[in-house]
Formats: C-alpha cells, structure tokens, sequence
C-alpha cells in the first residue's frame, strides 16, 4: 500500500487539480503576451480574498456567487495590468526582462493593497481577514460513495478543473478566437500581418487567465485550513514549476507538469518519510530540484535558449 | 568782557544750572519709578517663565510586530494590546507628574527574520533605543547582534527558545523559556495517559528547541516521543498532515503533541480533523496557536472535542489584574485577549518606566534601569522580575482547552501547573 494512503492520494489528485487550474492560466498568457508574469499570484490571492470577503462581510455560503464574482475580479486586474503597464513598455519596445521586473512590483503593489483591504475590513467588522478560516459552501456538498466520502473542495476542484479544460479545448480548437489565440502564440508578427487583431486578443486572454486562476484561489478558501495574504506568494514557485515544465508553451506538457509535482509533493514526501525517514520539511526541496533539473535540461521557452517544442523536433531530426 | 561783568555772569549761571536740575532731578526720578515698575513686570514675567511647565517631550518606543506572516492572527490583536498599553503608561507617567508622552512606532515584520531586522536598524536609525518585539524566537535570533552591538534594549513578550537564554546581552522576555512550557506539556501529556507520542513541530528555532525539551522531559516521566519536524511558510500543510496521519500508524502512538505558531496550527488542525487516524488519538498542543481565529472553527471545534485536545500557555491564571485587563482590551478594542497578550502589555509598561528611571537615552542605563523596575513592578502576567539571562524568572502555566459556548467554540483556561502535576479548574470536555 502506498504511503500515507489514501491522503496522499486524494492530496496529490486535490492538488495536481489546484496546479491545473493555476498554472494553465500562467502558460496560456505567457505564450500569448510573452509576459513572464509574477503578478500571476496577484490573480489567485485576489481569487481568495473575494471569496473571503463574501463571506465574511455579506455573508454568502455560495461557491458559485464567489467564483463568478472572482473571474471577474481576477480578469478586471489581469486586464489592467496589460492596459497599463505591461502595453505600454511593450509598445516602448522594453526588453522582457524589463516587463517581467515591472511584473514583480506589481506583485508587490497588489499585496500590499490586499493587506491593506484586510486592513479596512478588520476595522469595520472586527473580524480576522489576514489569517481566515476554510469556507465551507453550501452549495458544494460532500458526497457519499458507498463507504467512501469525496470532500465537497475535491469535488468543485473536479467540476471546475473539467469545465475549464473544456471550456478551453472548445475555445482554442473550435472557435475563430481560439485560432487567433494560437496563431498570435506562434508568430505574433504574422498573425498581425494577417489581418488577426493582436491587442484584442492579448486583452482576452489576460480577461480569462486572471479569472480562471482567481477561479482556483476560490477553491483553495474552500480546502485550506488558514488562507492569509501571502497564501498565493507560498505556492507562486511551484505554480511556475509546472508551467516551465510545460515550457511555459505546451499546455498538455503543462498539466503533466501539474500531476509530476502533486505526486512528488505529496506521494513522493510520504514515501521518502516512510521507507527514508526524510523529514517532511524536505518537501519543497524536492518540488526545487524537479524545477532546477527542468530549468536545465529542457529550459523553457525565451528562457537560456530555450525553444518551442516544434523546433526542437526538428532540430533534434524529428523525433 | 569786564571783571564786572564776569561777576555778574557768575551768580546768573548758578542759578540756571539749579533751575534746570529741578526738572532733570524730577525726570529722573520719574524714570526711576517707570524703571522700577517696568523692572517688576518683567521681572514678573521672568519668574512666570520659570515656573511654567516646560513643552511635553515625547519619547517613541518601537514595535516589530507580525502584523502579517504567521503570526499575523495573533498580530492583529497584539496591536491592540500596544494602543492600550501606551495610553494607560501615558496616563501613569502622568499622574506621577512626569512632562512625558510615549508614541509607539509599529512596523509589520511579516513574522520574518529579515523583516524583523529590517525593522529594528530603522528604529536605529530614528534613534529609538527600546524596541519591543519581534514575536518569534528565530527573529530575536536574528537581531540579536545588531541589538547587542548597538546597546538597543530589546523585549520581546513572546520568545520562549531556550537556546536564547543568553546572560549579559541586550535581549530580554517578559515570558519564561520554553524549558519551563516544554516539562508542563510533558506532564500534561503523560497525566493525561499518553505513553508513546509523535512531536510534530516546527523545523524552526520555537520548534525544534521546544521538541528537544519536550522529549527530554518526556521520557524522563517513563514515555516515548517521535520527533517529526515540518517546513514552516508553505502556504498549505495537507502532505504534512498526511504523512502524520501515516507515521502515527506505523509507531502506533497514543497522542500527538503539536508545536506550532497560529496559522499552521489552525491549518494543520482542519486537515487533521478530516482524517480518521488522527481523530483516534489524543492531541496536545503549545501556546502558539491559542488565541487564532481558525482554531473556533466548527470543524475544528468538533475535533477538539473528539481528541479532547488541550494545550498548555504561559499564564498566571487568578490574577486579578489579568481578568481586568482582559475585560478592558474587549471592551475597548473588541478583542479578546490571546496568547502573549499580557507580557506584551507589561514589556511596554516596563519599556516606559525603565526609560523614565533612566533619565538618559543610554542603553546601559536604560538596561540596568529595566532590571530594577522588573523586580517591583506587577502587572497582568504577575511578577516581571527577570533571571540572569533576562527572562521571566518565574513563569506560571495555564491549561487550555476549546469548549463550545453559546456562540460557538472559544477558547478557555481549564487547568493550571502547580508543583509537578497539572491541577484541572473544571472538565473541559464530557
């Protein structure tokens, strides 16, 4: 029997799901804006923090009320990033390395903002908001297998992961937007020559990737035990762990990446602790090294002469 | 001119220089008396200047606080036990006729080493020369040189590390070490008929001296501890609890002791609560996350009650001026007071007397001045009188438990240490 059984199981399908729907966001906008973004975070904690607030200020119980009113949050702020900063240096033609600085402080502007909004909530109401409890929903109950209960965050986490991966095969494979989304990913230039608008697209795909991932810090206030602030700074590294294992361009890669780091973390800890002794604190050491190894042995795209995936068929002679 | 007329000119000439003294004579005079009354009006406003009360001098105390980070439940009311603190020192000072105002000066150090000493070499460079906190025994660490260095009188009102028992250096805790908590939790444990535990704790300073202890204290009563340290800062401690859940299987443990602060102990807790393992067995806990909003959580609540949780906590329990302290800091505030509160409140009473008792901005005299007032002075954690190493010299343990109320689960004081065994004020669970 596997170590830890069934928690580390049910914890790595729990969280290859939260890496899923954080980090498919982060390489689908990467690919299209070529923004390394750190604010990326920014989008999950504001995710939380508009659940939290919700909850603790009118008082919903409604995971459906939280999430569309977190996609629109974490999409109105991945928006105006793109409108107001990362536009305009890209239109100053500053390199990205320029952009992705400028991506960290915003990083830094939000959560200051957001410890502040805890702040201000606190002085009216009294209550906690910088360290909040887990949010139990009323309309995502447990359910009941036979002897088995499936918590009710696996099973949102389940329903939200699927409508997303969905959502989004259908948009990028079936629809002319999608195209257009895959066509400004491969070749920018030529997509513009070709008549494809770039800007509207790029506004579209930060709209969604800041909603889908806000969508994920949802379902983390419905799962984890203490969400704070810096909860979505905690987990940013692993999140971009996954997504340069994807090379920050293959979303298929990308949610392999999700399930070889859920495992790892949590499989992988309680085997090492078991048959090894390793103490669990070594498990963001592991998470760390998949990221360093991946780093050098296949570096993402843009990244120590990393190339997209098409390429390196064809330069390593097709295979 | 003629003899004749040189006499005649003589007597005239006496007569003018009399005529004209009169009304000199008289204008001196006159000025004289103007001289005199504009002396004594002046003379009277000199005087009034000296007895007027000279301008208020205001001295700052800085505060480095967990405002945010993991400590940051427990920060928040914290910052609540400053403003009532400062105002209640302002008003004694006062009261003894002292022309003082203290200001406090709270800087967030995100319960972090770096951030802590970022903290404390601002207030260094303000030319604050106490400074109260940093909360966590690896920040005290990590300002210690610096505070030592540069003679900064440190009190921090919730650092237990024993390995931060240093004699002589500029750092001082108004709450006893936690070789003290670490034999109370061992005898709570042990009483409570534990045999075999798992100590999951902190992989930090805190934790890991804490589990030394623990285990030492431990066996030394006939039991047996499994230490199983855990990384601290993850944003989520689900694998953690797994891999608890696991290794309290395989030792086939009767009791897991946690070492831990308030948000990965209120964390740590849910998790735990969802698992049937760990819900079989008895669960005891340190001061860390008594106090935190996450542990009066339904769910949690539920768990306590199940495993019969208890924790120990630096704290004189009948003290009067606790129960009044409590009352004001939720009647004022709207808080409840929570762990470390009360050592919080007397670290900044004695910050502001030993500053007084000082009289300089010198960190020798205001150090030795510290040590003086700790030796008389009482407050709500009891008597502040420091050891050699400036920690609290004696140190009381409470017993508490999370006991459903009628508005929800709340924290309660059940139980107190009193020599060698643990004394129950009431039954905290059926």
């Amino acid at each position: 029997m596997l170590p830890g059984y069934p928690y580390s199981i049910l914890n790595s399908l729990q969280y290859f799901l939260f890496y899923l729907l954080f980090s498919v966001p982060l390489t689908l906008s990467y690919r299209t804006s070529k923004v390394l973004n750190f604010s990326h975070s920014n989008f999950i904690a504001y995710g939380m923090y508009t659940a939290i607030f919700l909850h603790g200020l009118a008082g919903n119980q409604s995971f459906l009320v939280a999430a569309i009113a977190a996609f629109l949050a974490g999409g109105s702020i991945a928006l105006l990033n793109h409108l107001a900063v990362f536009r305009p240096l890209e239109q100053r033609r500053a390199s990205p390395a320029f952009v992705m600085i400028a991506s960290m402080g915003l990083w830094i502007m939000y959560n200051y903002l957001l410890y502040m909004l805890a702040d201000v909530a606190h002085a009216f109401t009294m209550k906690n908001f910088i360290s909040y409890g887990r949010i139990d929903y009323a309309d995502i109950p447990d359910l009941r297998i036979l002897d088995f209960t499936v918590d009710h965050s696996l099973l949102a986490s389940l329903a939200s992961a699927t409508a997303f991966g969905t959502a989004l095969y259908l948009l990028l494979m079936k629809t002319s937007l999608g195209r257009a989304m895959r066509a400004v990913a491969d070749n920018p230039a030529l997509a513009e020559i070709s008549g494809i608008p770039r800007e509207k697209v790029l506004r579209f795909t930060w709209f969604l990737c800041g909603g889908a991932a806000a969508v994920g810090g949802v379902l983390w206030t419905s799962f984890s035990g203490t969400i704070t602030p810096a909860s979505a700074d905690a987990m940013i590294l692993q999140v971009f762990a996954v997504s340069f294992i994807g090379g920050l361009v293959s979303l298929s890669r990308t949610i392999l990446g999700a399930l070889a780091i859920s495992l790892a973390e949590n499989v992988g800890i309680a085997a090492l602790n078991t048959f090894f002794g390793i103490p669990t604190s070594f498990r963001p050491f592991i998470t760390f090294v998949t990221l360093l190894t991946v780093l050098i042995v296949s570096p993402p795209l843009g990244a120590a002469g990393g190339l997209p995936y098409r390429f390196r068929r064809k330069v390593g002679g097709g295979r | 001119m003629s003899e004749e007329s040189k006499g005649k000119a003589a007597p005239a000439g006496k007569k003018l220089s009399i005529s004209a003294l009169v009304p000199l004579l008289a204008v001196f005079i006159v000025g004289l008396l103007i001289g005199f009354a504009l002396a004594g009006v002046f003379g009277a406003q000199q005087a009034a200047q000296a007895v007027a009360p000279q301008e208020k001098r205001t001295i700052s105390i800085g505060f480095t606080l967990p405002l945010s980070g993991e400590l940051s439940s427990i920060g928040k009311v914290w910052e609540k036990v400053v403003y009532l603190a400062i105002e209640d020192l302002n008003a004694e000072v006062q009261a003894y006729g002292f022309n003082v105002e203290f200001k406090p000066v709270i800087l967030d150090d995100a319960t972090s080493a770096e951030g802590a000493l970022r903290n404390v070499q601002t207030f260094a460079q303000q030319g604050i020369k106490v400074i109260i906190g940093p909360a966590a025994s690896s920040q005290v660490k990590a300002v210690k040189s610096f505070v030592d260095s540069n003679e900064i009188v440190l009190i921090s009102p919730s650092s237990t590390a024993p390995t931060l028992a240093i004699p002589g250096d500029f750092v001082f805790r108004t709450v006893g070490s936690d070789a003290g908590q670490a034999k109370v939790l061992a005898v709570l444990a042990f009483q409570e008929g534990a045999r075999k535990v798992v100590v999951f704790h902190r992989n930090d300073e805190y934790g890991n001296a804490f589990a030394d202890f623990f285990e030492k204290y431990f066996k030394e009563l006939g039991g047996a501890a499994v230490k199983m340290p855990y990384q601290t800062g993850l944003s989520d401690y689900a694998a953690e609890v797994a891999s608890l859940a696991s290794r309290v299987q395989a030792e086939k443990v009767d009791a897991v002791v946690l070492i831990s602060f308030d948000t990965d102990g209120g964390n740590i807790l849910s998790h735990a609560a969802k698992s049937p393992v760990l819900s079989a067995v008895r669960w005891f806990i340190s001061e860390g996350p008594h106090g935190a909003a996450e542990l009066k959580a339904p769910a949690v609540g539920e768990f306590a009650a199940k495993v019969k949780l208890l924790g120990t906590r630096p704290l004189f329990i009948g003290n009067p001026l606790y129960e009044d302290f409590k009352a004001r800091l939720k009647s004022k505030y709207g808080v409840d007071a929570t762990v470390f509160c009360d050592t919080l409140y007397d670290a900044v009473k004695l910050a502001g007397w030993a500053i007084i008792r000082a009289g300089s901005s010198d960190g020798r005299a205001i150090r030795a001045a510290l040590v003086e007032i700790a030796k008389t002075y009482y407050g709500p954690s009891g008597w502040t009188i420091f050891d050699e190493s400036g920690d609290k010299a004696n140190q009381d343990y409470g017993v508490w438990a999370i006991v459903r109320t009628a508005a929800g689960y709340d924290f309660k004081d059940v139980g107190v240490y009193e020599r060698g065994s643990i004394v129950f004020l009431e039954k905290p669970y059926p």
